[in-house]
């Protein structure tokens, strides 16, 4: 394997957990959604916190270190579109995720309070896990990623 | 020329496979997961089997048809006899299919029987999963034995 092989396999690496913790984000976020009872929203919660949330932030890191990395070795110029825009959006992915995840925490802490005081759902906790601030900020988050793939492969301005 | 130039009409292809493969591999994240933190909780089970039906199934036909597509335009143009970074790839994905059906049969029998030992194996089988499309996505990026074989 070449070096640019190698750097592009770890960066690709980087993506496939940050998208892949994402999308594993993304599901549990929606069965704690149609979720009854506060411990299972307490669990799933706490899965999002434990699986997705390494799996993102390791991806996060590695696709845009080895990402960079990749543009010196290869020759591309930070002025090509694709490539700042990509840097930029990674920015905003991050952003929006990180303050999604804030809103998921509320609702996690609650859930587990709840799951301890005789585990009955309350519509307090429901409108937290349903909160549509911190959906769509999550959600824009994946989407935001999504655009960052689109970026990557056609490569507009290249 | 360091990297491969890829002409824009293989984009689509092969952003359908790429990102089929990482929904695919998010889901099966969440599938070892669920599996494994609650193997006694009905509902999780209920989760597993429902992430496995409606996202991972999904998923791996839209990567597989990616990858099919991908396959026809590179096919005689940049190699002739498959290279070992295709056939690796063909391997986790057609033996995938098997894996997702009997992990989602297991899953639904889980769901109804709440029996523990169908959770472990959902979650075993899953995480052997997950570690076969590690390989595949190291061996089609890396070009594993070149990138004409």
């Amino acid at each position: 394997m070449s070096t640019y092989d190698w750097l592009l396999s770890i960066h690709i690496t980087g993506a496939f957990l940050y998208v892949g913790g994402g999308a594993a984000a993304g599901i549990l976020n929606l069965r704690a959604w149609y979720a009854e009872r506060p411990s299972e929203i307490a669990l799933l919660l706490r899965l999002i916190s434990r699986i997705a949330v390494p799996a993102i932030g390791i991806g996060a890191v590695v696709s845009l270190v080895f990402g960079v990395w990749l543009v010196h070795h290869a020759g591309y110029s930070y002025g090509t579109f694709w490539v700042w825009a990509a840097i930029v959006l990674w920015a905003v992915a991050g952003a929006l995720g990180g303050r999604g995840g804030q809103y998921q925490s509320k609702a996690g802490v609650e859930a587990a309070r709840l799951a301890e005081a005789g585990d009955t759902m309350t519509p307090e906790l429901r409108a937290l896990v349903r909160d549509p601030v911190g959906n769509a900020l999550s959600y824009a988050s994946g989407l935001t990623l999504l655009v960052i793939l689109i970026l990557m492969i056609w490569k507009p301005g290249q | 020329m360091i990297a491969f130039l890829r002409p824009h009409s293989w984009d689509f292809p092969l952003f359908l496979h790429v990102f089929g493969a990482m929904v695919l591999f998010g889901a099966t994240l969440a599938t070892v997961g669920l599996a494994f933190a609650g193997p006694r909780v009905p509902r999780l089970a209920r989760s597993a089997f429902w992430t496995l039906l409606a996202v991972s199934i999904p998923a791996w036909v839209v990567m597989r048809i990616g990858a099919q597509w991908i396959y026809s335009k590179e096919h005689n143009v940049i190699f002739t006899k498959d290279p070992t970074w295709v056939g690796v790839g063909f391997g986790v994905a057609d033996a995938g299919l098997l894996f997702l059906l009997v992990t989602t049969g297991v899953a639904f029998w889980w769901q109804r029987s709440g029996k523990v030992v169908a959770g472990r194996i959902v979650g075993g089988l899953s995480l052997v999963y997950l570690a076969l499309l590690v390989v595949a996505w190291l061996a089609m990026s890396g070009k594993w034995g070149g990138l004409a074989g």
